[in-house]
């Protein structure tokens, strides 16, 4: 039954749709991250205009489903322009626009617990508030949400799976192969399930090890529920 | 003896608490502490007393009168409630629980019913009663406290000193054996102590069976018939309240008594 | 076909959409309430569930719904050759580890004192939970149940793998029909998920804002 795990040739798509898995997914959250933050300093600083626009951005992202944004990214996006544009950079922008969706919430709740005195505090100090952000309410806040990322890591990597279906070589897609060669359809869907599982699980054990060591005391996150 | 209503023998109860994050920081380490809260105490309650054990905070009265309801419960020893052995293994504590009042000192009404529904509860899950009899039983026990103006209200609605008074009528609605009240007052302003002491007194006065842990010394003088000062685990000392306000024997009482006197007379 | 045509056919897809995802809901309370329940309060028996948990987050949905159905289907025709059945197993298994971490929180919230004052009145353990701590703990976790809902909504999508014509697969089908358009069937689809979205989650999180301040949780 799981005699294709011995196969060299299997192995390699394996390892090559897992690849692709892990890219597009850690490309995504570092995205996600950046424009995620930058939207929350928006949400918090901006006018009632940017503020607005920052809500649609985040109802789109958050309202409809990756699967359906990918297609928009996939077919509709490259239609209108009339252009050919590369599927794995259309991927990589669709996971992290996403992310900066969930992002800027986590970024945003972070921030506000950490802002009222402590920019008070910095402003105190000569700082301006574009640098006491920077070096006081950032270090603090990226800190606290590592566990919110954590998350956003966990969802993303699942939502992968659906790169099989706008034709990129992902790990559903390497499945779909040796399936197709092998008819072992139930044990290659248990290995692939079960590659997930370890590198999402073994990912977050890193995360939340990482988060114990970084964690201030007496500064967490109270994320409603 | 038929009216021993409840009685503890030799109960021993210890726990670990780590120590306060101040302290371990400095020495870098969380080690854990073992806290004697209840020593080998016997006490015997007999229907109609009103007993009231006082003592330094931390001391482990709190601890000890849980430990009567079996809400903690204990390493070693044994809780009567009448007959009924309720630290034998297989005995029923929900019924026996059912028989005991409890007031806490955080007050603990259930946040997402109203002062009606907090007394209704028991009544009608625990007693089986139909509707309208838990109705009216539990409408008479807020009207005893003097409640009546919220009893639609939520716990968040209430001032202390109501939902305080709400508790003590979730704790007598059922008819218990004996109410239990861990320092009901202590968590409210100074300024609400006064409503809830005048329940508790009109409870004496109908000769409610009645363990307080307590501060308020001048209701204690009042109504106790007997004072128990507890430290350190321990029964140090039991009497009747003239002896506690004249000359206790032991001198930890003394010094106690001494401290809370003046305390209450400087407010 | 003009865009009220291809509206009216998407809208075909919108009832197995809310089918799909009502009932997964329904699977996921029953199996997370009882689970959060244990992993509070049965402290020998957590690790089973926390197992469950990490399997249902750590597998995604795609791969789960192809395991049962081409996997598992051939082997057990009931009921796992039903593609609805399929999916709203796999998203309502998902689902309940996802509501067992949202009541757990929720649980915590709450706080252990509401239990201890149950008991004290005279009820076991698990009638405490069930009058004083089920009621406060849904309460206390509407938000997360609304986001819970659109999350089932925006996964309904994937049963597209196992074939069932909901909103998503009703898109790719319009795309579909020569000469194709690539634009207004996507661009409709994720107008309207939105739809669907917004106003549920927008509107339990305000019901519980209201119903939290009321009961001071």
């Amino acid at each position: 039954m799981f005699e294709f795990l011995l196969n060299p040739i299997y192995q390699g798509w394996i390892v090559q749709g897992l690849l692709l898995t892990v890219e597009i997914t850690l490309f995504g959250v570092l995205l996600g991250l950046i424009l995620g933050t930058l939207l929350a300093i928006g949400d918090i600083y901006g006018g009632k205009l940017a503020k607005g626009a920052i809500a649609v951005y985040v109802e789109i992202f958050r309202g409809s489903p990756l699967f359906v944004q990918l297609f928009l990214a996939v077919y509709t996006v490259p239609a209108i322009l009339n252009v050919q544009i590369d599927h794995y950079f259309l991927a990589f922008l669709v996971f992290g626009l996403n992310s900066a969706g969930y992002q800027k919430g986590y970024m945003k709740g972070a921030m506000e617990t950490i802002l009222g005195d402590q920019m008070q505090a910095g402003l105190s100090t000569g700082m301006s508030k574009v640098q006491t952000l920077r070096h006081v309410i950032l270090p603090q806040a990226l800190r606290i949400v590592i566990p919110s990322w954590t998350n956003e890591f966990c969802s993303l990597t699942k939502s992968t799976a659906t790169l099989a279906y706008v034709g990129l070589f992902d790990l559903v897609s390497a499945g779909m192969a040796i399936k197709g060669i092998t008819y072992q359809i139930l044990p290659v869907w248990i290995v692939i399930g079960a590659i997930y599982l370890v590198w999402i699980t073994g990912f977050s054990k890193i995360m939340d090890m990482i988060y114990e060591r970084k964690k201030i005391p007496g500064i967490e996150l109270v994320m409603q529920s | 003896m038929t009216d021993l209503v409840m009685e503890a023998r030799n109960v021993y109860k210890a726990y670990h608490s780590k120590i306060k994050k101040k302290e371990a920081d400095s020495c870098g380490e969380t080690p854990k502490q073992v806290v004697e809260a209840v020593k080998n105490v016997s006490l015997q309650i007999r229907k109609g007393d009103i007993k009231l054990i006082f003592g330094p905070s931390g001391s482990g009265k709190s601890t000890f009168l849980r430990c009567m309801a079996m809400l903690d419960i204990p390493d070693k020893g044994e809780i009567y409630l009448g007959a009924e052995c309720l630290t034998k293994p297989g005995a029923d504590l929900n019924k026996a629980r059912a028989r005991i009042g409890f007031v806490f000192q955080h007050i603990y009404l259930f946040r997402h019913l109203t002062a009606l529904g907090n007394v209704e509860l028991a009544l009608r899950q625990v007693l089986k009663l139909p509707k309208e009899e838990a109705r009216k039983r539990a409408l008479a026990a807020l009207t005893e406290v003097k409640v009546t103006d919220c009893i639609n209200k939520y716990p968040a609605q209430m001032s202390g000193g109501q939902a305080q008074r709400v508790g003590i009528a979730r704790a007598i609605a059922r008819n218990p054996d004996i109410i239990l009240l861990d320092e009901p007052t202590s968590a409210l302003d100074p300024e609400l102590t006064g409503e809830v002491i005048d329940t508790l007194r009109d409870l004496a006065k109908e000769g409610t069976t009645m363990l307080i842990v307590s501060h308020e010394m001048p209701f204690a003088r009042e109504v106790a018939e007997e004072m128990i000062f507890y430290d350190e685990g321990k029964i140090v000392e039991t009497g009747p309240p003239s002896l506690f306000f004249n000359a206790p024997n032991t001198d930890r009482a003394k010094q106690f008594m001494t401290r809370i006197i003046n305390r209450t007379t400087r407010e | 076909m003009d865009v009220w045509q291809q509206l009216t056919f998407l809208l075909g897809g919108v009832p197995l959409t809310l089918s799909i995802s009502v009932l997964s809901f329904l699977i996921g309370i029953a199996i997370g309430l009882p689970l959060a329940f244990v992993r509070a309060y049965e402290k020998e028996v957590a690790f089973l569930v926390s197992a469950y948990e990490k399997v249902f987050r750590g597998v995604p949905e795609i791969v789960l719904m192809l395991l049962f159905y081409f996997g598992l289907g051939p082997i057990f025709p009931f009921p796992f050759s039903n593609a609805f059945f399929v999916a709203a197993f796999v998203l309502g298994l998902r689902s309940g580890a996802n509501q067992s971490q949202i009541y757990r929180g929720a649980i915590r919230g709450v706080g252990d004192e509401q239990m201890i004052a149950g008991v004290s009145i005279g009820l076991s353990k698990w009638r405490a939970i069930w009058h004083i701590m089920v009621p406060q703990v849904f309460n206390y976790s509407t938000a997360g149940l609304g986001s819970e809902y659109a999350l089932l909504i925006k996964d309904s999508a994937y049963v597209y793998v196992i074939g069932l014509a909901e909103l998503m697969t009703k898109a790719i089908q319009l795309k579909s029909i020569p000469p194709g358009d690539f634009v207004t069937p996507f661009v409709l689809s994720a107008v309207l998920y939105i739809a669907l979205t917004f106003p549920i989650a927008f509107s339990l999180d305000r019901w519980g804002n209201k119903r939290k301040k009321k009961i001071g949780l």
